[in-house]
């Protein structure tokens, strides 16, 4: 007989040979009997209903064991990461690349290693080299800034649309998609447009929109007003006013028969975005509806 | 559109969502109870086991995959009375689905009810995993892949038990 032959007969996998030749054994008919009774056997009542009720009261009671446990075990998780880069960072002193970067309605201030420091406006990066900054003090911005340097070597501010050095004084760029503007409030900065140098003394900016190249007197004192939480433009096309609000109040703009080219002068709140949406909507003409996380623009029907 | 299918999938395939989980539950739960029952023939340890292999289901819901679900559940449930109850004595008592018993005669009914003792205690001397995997098989109706699956077995060690199993059941019940 083939090996566990009953099993392969439970199972129907018998040949029809095998299993006369087994039926033919004198031990069959127990087999059968045997067989024949577990066939109505039964396990206990097995209540599903009520394992399932007592089962979710035990999972609700868990549930709040396991959120307070688990957020816990994400910051040990991130700290033992940072911990690792730190511990890395330390021994194997390459140059990296630093990178800060802000969001919509966030604003960072960065202090560099020579104790220059940089405002960051909303929706910016800046990345420089830690390493040797002091020989080198190179930053590449996208969106706005504000620059204090320190007295040291030619500090120099890349974007993708100019360059500006300077040696130790206070400045602030913008460069956005379609503008770019630098203002200096201390000493004098040198701005590097399409191969051409333009120098700025204090009090002076420079705006380039669309390819076009003016320089006018600063309006106010000694910082750009962002700082001040104020969002202050000087004969600017509408269009670049409503991207700055969008960034401060990370609102979705949307404009309906409006003339973005027209420009603006004025200011608005980056703290109230009532009072900021009348700054803009009353000098222009416009009105303004708020529908949740959106604001529509549209012209005032006469 | 393509993200919002990804994340559909994603839905579908975990067990944190709640009717993944609550069909786990029904197509499972009834088995573990049943195979911690033949295991130590204890109804009350069968239907903590069940709560226990559950709660732990759900614990790590986020890392189980659905498929792996199954044998996440068996695990636990096995695992759970690993080192416990060896030593107890197994008193199984199964249950007789009802019958058509109008045309039998005393005398047939009086043979066949000793041969259910002599069976039941035949089943109780049975070694723990050979009654297990046997009931599983008769009472169950699984197949022999899916018990070797359970007990993390191969199929043959499943047929080798499963004969082995019936042999000794006749051998104790013709009285050799």
């Amino acid at each position: 007989m083939e090996e566990n032959y009953l099993a392969k007969w439970l199972n129907n996998e018998l040949s029809e040979e095998e299993v006369a030749k087994f039926k033919a054994t004198k031990e069959y008919t127990s087999y059968k009997k045997i067989v024949d009774a577990t066939n109505s056997m039964e396990a206990p009542t097995f209540d599903m209903a009520k394992a399932k009720r007592d089962l979710y009261k035990r999972k609700e009671a868990n549930e709040t064991k396991v959120l307070t446990l688990n957020p816990y075990k994400k910051y040990l998780r991130i700290a033992a990461v940072i911990a690792v880069i730190v511990g890395i960072s330390y021994f194997y002193n390459a140059p990296t690349n630093e990178i800060v970067n802000t969001q919509y309605a966030e604003r960072a201030a960065v202090i560099l290693p020579d104790d220059s420091e940089v405002q960051l406006n909303a929706d910016s990066q800046i990345s420089y080299q830690k390493k040797n900054w002091k020989e080198n003090r190179n930053i590449d911005l996208k969106g706005e800034a504000f620059f204090k340097v320190a007295k040291g070597e030619r500090f120099t501010v890349s974007t993708d649309m100019g360059m500006v050095t300077v040696l130790g004084t206070q400045f602030n760029v913008e460069n956005r998609e379609g503008i770019f503007e630098v203002s200096c409030y201390e000493g004098l900065v040198s701005v590097l447009y399409n191969q051409k140098e333009t120098k700025l003394s204090a009090g002076q900016s420079l705006v380039v929109i669309n390819g076009q190249l003016k320089t006018s007197e600063l309006a106010n004192g000694h910082q750009p007003s962002w700082l001040q939480d104020e969002s202050t433009f000087k004969s600017i096309p509408l269009k670049f006013v409503l991207d700055e609000f969008q960034r401060q109040f990370n609102m979705e703009v949307e404009t309906k028969d409006l003339d973005l080219e027209q420009l603006f002068s004025g200011s608005f709140s980056n703290t109230d975005k009532n009072l900021a949406l009348q700054s803009i909507s009353a000098p222009s003409g416009l009105k303004y509806k708020i529908e949740g996380e959106k604001v529509l623009f549209y012209a005032e029907t006469p | 559109m393509c993200k919002t299918k990804k994340l559909k999938e994603e839905n579908i395939t975990n067990v944190c969502e709640e009717e993944v989980y609550a069909s786990i539950f029904s197509s499972h739960s009834k088995t573990i109870f049943n195979y911690i029952y033949y295991k130590f023939g204890n109804e009350e340890k069968a239907y903590d086991a069940v709560q226990e292999a559950f709660i732990k289901l759900w614990e790590n819901c986020s890392k189980v995959a659905p498929h792996k679900a199954k044998s996440f559940v068996y695990t636990v449930a096995n695992n759970l009375y690993l080192n416990v109850i060896k030593a107890e004595k197994v008193r199984l008592k199964h249950r007789e689905k009802a019958q058509n018993t109008e045309y039998e005669s005393p005398e047939f009914l009086m043979e066949q009810q000793e041969f259910k003792e002599k069976l039941d205690k035949a089943l109780q001397d049975l070694p723990e995993n050979q009654r297990t995997t046997f009931l599983l098989n008769r009472i169950d109706g699984k197949k022999y892949a899916e018990i070797a699956e359970m007990e993390g077995v191969s199929v043959k060690a499943i047929e080798k038990r499963m004969h082995l199993a019936l042999k000794s059941l006749r051998e104790q019940i013709d009285g050799i």
